[in-house]
């Protein structure tokens, strides 16, 4: 057979852009993008539209037996080359690539370069050949797939999932323990498979009726009896096991979600139990208190991002800051008494103010200034300013720290002026204030406003009296 | 503040070794062939670790920002602190049935004994509190703090030797030479406060049978030097060689320091060893510590209230109270673990009196202490625990004789309270049988107790890892679970 050059400068285009898009991939970690070339990437959720439908035809026809016209190969070849450099382009502009990025890239790219080895294979007058054809449906797979990834790139993963209506309402304070925790944990990790569309099983799992009366495997569900609930057997068999609930596949319950259920089936799996008839110290109290409390790190997600290289200059020998955990921009600041104290310490903070989420101060003669930067801190939820030179005309000025959770003022000199500022903060849990000039009817006054707050006013004195009167030191 | 990151760092080429070689060597050949096609990311200049979890910082939001150990060495009987079996007192002189004892090795104290003849405590018990926590007669102060505390009578161990048992206490292997868990709590949180060791040790020493404490219990083991307990004595002299000698101005140590640290760093660029970075490190946190030790030690400033809470001897350095006063104004500081021995709970003979002048020892200090903790606010991120390596036989040692028994040491059961940070208050947790010997109800092993104490601090135990000798080390090692019932 031999070779024909039919289209000399379109062959070498073909071959060109495939040697670049390969260049591309190899080298990405190395490319820097002029800003016109990027710009060039922002066409190629336009341009891809062309090798899908081109190629596509081009397929149909061929794998139909009939001519394929030479200029729409080409067309659909350059095109799907094209669109994988744009895209290559266009990726390069987003700082890491995730998953989906990742395999829309590679198989976007073997889509390209399979079109253009094609190309090559119909060049050579090789068309006929089986190989060709399975290059063909191999293009088929690969369209589909890379526009799946894509359209999930840009439309978001879930865009083509079924629409389900999970119950993520806020639990209400005193929750019925079926209606607003049982069913919710059915209702998202159970009800897919098991409702009155599709009963697997036999199983309904929507109503508390439907558990009762169980599915194929038997009994469900035996109140008081979660040993004998084929439900909670099924949820602690190994992920492996085929009668493991949730199938392979689906997300599997969390632990204290399987610990909620079994507990409730133990005390009789009742709809109009509420968490204020259980003990406070019961299991499952405890269980379902746990979920109900949100989760800090969420709330700090809202926070300004901080860079650790910032942190690292700002922090001296008397001043750490760190980040409350892993993942957050939430810091903690602590300051040690530096061997001269200056306020200018504090001031050098103003810029990451929004981060500080803990701020210790305690032990150090702070005053004014200290204070208004304290409450140029909104996110404070924790502040120790215990055994310093303080007033209520500085504690004052804290007034709009709304989000204050812990506050220790214990060996200052406030007096009953602040109580009525404590009363405000409703999201005050703790607070410290013994060895201060409270007086006891103010006091008295808090507890019965704020009967939440934990008011720690020094040790009790019927202990202190005890442990002064009792010496430790053996008499030998 | 600098950020480490667990990677290992770029090594010089003079520490390739041979295993180095032949990884790098099938890595190379193979990725370079096919890896490129099939992944991507082998030629973009990062590489991703494994469990890459920045140092330094928790995992996640803990609930405790530091620990007080208040270590009981030599192992207080559980049969005499918290755990009241009245069984014993019924079948007192019985011998120990074998269906309870299932063949349980023990030590070569007891092991020639042919009876075993169960003995109750001499010291009474009592409730207190709204718990209803059990405590015996000897905690008269720790009774007054019964809902401030949580027992766990569920304690269980392998080891029945003091020096194993103690060792895999502090550093999750009965064989010494892994690093200590505050050593591992320095290395995963770093340091709240640069002018002192994130991880200090107080010893003190009762009147009871001693055993030994040596400083293994404290190193870091393989991890960085600086990660190391830091043993403050008493006396004037609390970090030894701390202090200049006469004549030597701070000036001129400035100038000293800086000198030997230029010539260290020259040093690193050449060999590439990471010890003398820490080593530099340590050279200026001790500059700093000349300032903060003596602060922090002196307690002069501390009111009469306080002396008097703590008891009187708390003012006499190198007692038990002392360290717990001490303790408290270490974790004030901002140091990340403090860990005291107090010596002499080892009762082979003559318990009840020695047991007496122990629990005299700690008692009030150690309720003072959490009371101390509470009206600072400290209890909410500080948790304090109370505990000895293993628990005591329900048997005499020797010859039966109410009036003058012993135990011996005994893995299978023992008890420990713990305080604060992130733990539940008031919470009565696991159960030994009627006989106080074997548990029955919500085990808690060793490497359980630790990925509970790393939880509360913020760390997931399973996720704090160090690779040395080519393994992959934990300080629960591959076992550990977080016992999640006595988190607050």
């Amino acid at each position: 057979m031999a070779y024909t050059l039919k289209n000399g400068k379109v062959d070498y285009v073909v071959f060109g852009l495939s040697v670049f898009l390969i260049f591309c991939l190899l080298f990405e970690s190395y490319i820097e993008l002029p800003v016109l070339v990027a710009w060039i990437g922002r066409w190629h959720p336009l341009v891809l539209h062309f090798p899908i439908v081109l190629l596509l035809i081009a397929i149909f026809l061929g794998l139909t037996g009939r001519k394929i016209p030479r200029n729409l190969l080409t067309i659909a070849v350059i095109s799907a080359l094209l669109t994988a450099i744009s895209g290559f382009f266009l990726g390069k502009e987003t700082g890491s690539k995730g998953d989906l990025l990742f395999w829309h890239q590679w198989l976007g790219s073997g889509l390209a370069l399979l079109a253009a080895l094609w190309y090559g294979l119909e060049g050579l007058q090789l068309g006929g050949k089986i190989y060709t054809k399975m290059i063909q449906v191999v293009i088929i797979g690969l369209i589909v797939l890379t526009g799946h990834y894509g359209g999930m790139v840009t439309h978001g993963q879930d865009f083509l999932a079924l629409p389900k209506d999970k119950k993520q309402e806020i639990i209400p304070k005193n929750p019925l323990i079926y209606t607003h925790i049982v069913d919710r944990i059915l209702e998202n990790k159970c009800v897919k498979c098991h409702n009155s569309n599709k009963k697997k099983g036999e199983l309904l799992m929507t109503d508390l009726a439907g558990l009762l009366k169980g599915g194929e495997g038997g009994s469900t569900l035996v109140p008081g009896n979660p040993e004998e609930s084929e439900m909670i057997r099924r949820l602690y068999l190994p992920i492996e096991d085929e009668e493991h609930m949730p199938p392979e596949g689906e997300r599997p319950l969390a632990d204290n979600e399987i610990q909620i259920l079994e507990q409730w089936i133990a005390l009789g799996a009742s709809d109009t139990l509420r968490l204020n008839h259980l003990e406070s110290s019961q299991p499952l109290a405890v269980l379902i208190k746990e979920m109900m409390e949100p989760d800090p790190m969420e709330k700090w997600t809202s926070l300004p991002k901080v860079a650790d290289s910032t942190l690292g200059n700002l922090a001296s020998d008397y001043l750490t800051i760190t980040r409350l955990a892993g993942a957050t921009d939430a810091l903690k600041v602590n300051v040690y008494m530096p061997p001269q104290y200056d306020t200018q310490i504090l001031m050098d903070l103003i810029p990451i103010n929004r981060n500080i989420v803990e701020l210790d101060l305690s032990g150090l003669p702070i005053g004014e200034k200290e204070l208004a930067f304290a409450a140029n801190c909104p996110n404070l939820e924790w502040l120790e300013i215990d055994r310093t030179p303080i007033t209520d005309v500085q504690v004052d000025t804290l007034r709009n720290l709304s989000k204050l959770r812990l506050l220790k003022v214990y060996e200052t000199r406030i007096g009953d002026q602040s109580i009525s500022l404590f009363k405000e903060w409703k999201n005050l849990k703790s607070l410290y204030l013994w060895g201060t000039q409270v007086s006891e009817s103010a006091l008295e006054e808090l507890k019965s406003e704020n009967p939440d707050v934990l008011i720690e006013n020094g040790i009790d004195e019927e202990i202190k009296s005890y442990f002064v009167a009792s010496d430790s030191i053996p008499k030998s | 503040m600098s950020q480490h990151h667990h990677e290992p760092k770029e090594e010089p080429s003079l520490k390739v070794n041979r295993r180095h070689f032949f990884s790098q060597l099938s890595v190379g050949i193979g990725s370079l062939a096919l890896g490129s096609l099939l992944i991507p990311d082998l030629f973009k200049g990062e590489t991703k670790d494994l469990a890459t979890r920045p140092l330094g910082i928790p995992h996640f939001a803990p609930k405790a920002k530091r620990i007080i150990y208040l270590f009981q060495a030599g192992a207080p009987s559980q049969l005499e602190t918290f755990d009241y079996k009245p069984t014993l007192r019924k079948r007192m002189g019985q011998d120990l049935p074998e269906s309870i004892r299932k063949g349980q090795r023990l030590t070569g104290m007891t092991a020639n004994q042919d009876k075993f003849p169960l003995m109750p405590p001499k010291v009474g018990f009592q409730q207190h509190g709204e718990s209803g926590t059990w405590i015996s007669d000897f905690f008269p102060h720790t009774a007054k703090i019964a809902d401030d505390i949580t027992v766990v009578r569920s304690m269980h161990t392998e080891a029945i030797n003091h020096d194993p048992a103690i060792t895999f206490f502090q550093t999750g292997s009965q064989i010494s030479g892994r690093p200590s868990m505050g050593s591992w709590m320095s290395y995963g949180l770093g340091s709240e406060n640069k002018n002192l060791p994130s991880f200090v040790v107080l010893t003190s020493r009762g009147k009871g049978n001693s055993q030994g404490l040596y400083s293994k219990l404290w190193s870091s083991g393989f991890l960085d030097s600086k990660h190391q307990g830091v043993l403050l004595r008493s006396g004037k002299d609390p970090v030894l060689y701390l202090n200049d000698p006469e004549g030597l101005s701070r000036s001129d140590k400035r100038h000293l320091l800086d000198h030997v640290s230029s010539l260290n760093k020259l040093h690193h660029v050449e060999t590439g060893d990471d010890e003398i970075e820490s080593r530099i490190a340590q050279y200026e946190m001790a500059y700093r510590m000349q300032m903060s030790v003596p602060d922090v030690m002196d307690i002069s400033k501390e009111p009469e209230s306080i002396i008097k809470l703590y008891g009187e001897d708390c003012q006499v350095p190198g007692t038990y109270a002392a360290n717990a006063l001490q303790a408290r104004r270490l974790a004030e500081n901002g140091v990340r673990f403090i860990q005291l021995y107090h010596q002499g709970w080892d009762q082979h003979g003559n318990l009840h009196d020695e047991m007496a002048g122990q629990a005299m020892d700690v008692d009030k200090a150690s309720a003072a202490l959490v009371l101390d903790l509470k009206q600072r606010g400290m209890l909410e991120d500080t948790l304090v625990i109370w505990g000895g390596e293993f628990g005591r036989g329900n048997y005499c040692q020797g010859k039966f004789d109410p009036n003058n028994y012993g135990r011996d040491h005994h893995p299978r059961a023992f008890s420990i309270w713990m305080a604060g940070g992130g733990i539940k208050p008031g919470l009565n947790y696991g159960q030994t049988d009627e006989f106080g010997y074997n548990v029955i109800e919500n085990p808690v092993h060793i490497n359980d107790f630790h990925a509970t104490l790393m939880h509360a601090m913020g760390l997931d135990h399973e996720q704090l890892i160090y690779k040395y000798q080519g393994r992959r080390f934990r300080l629960t090692d591959v076992a550990g679970h977080v016992v999640k019932d006595l988190l607050a």
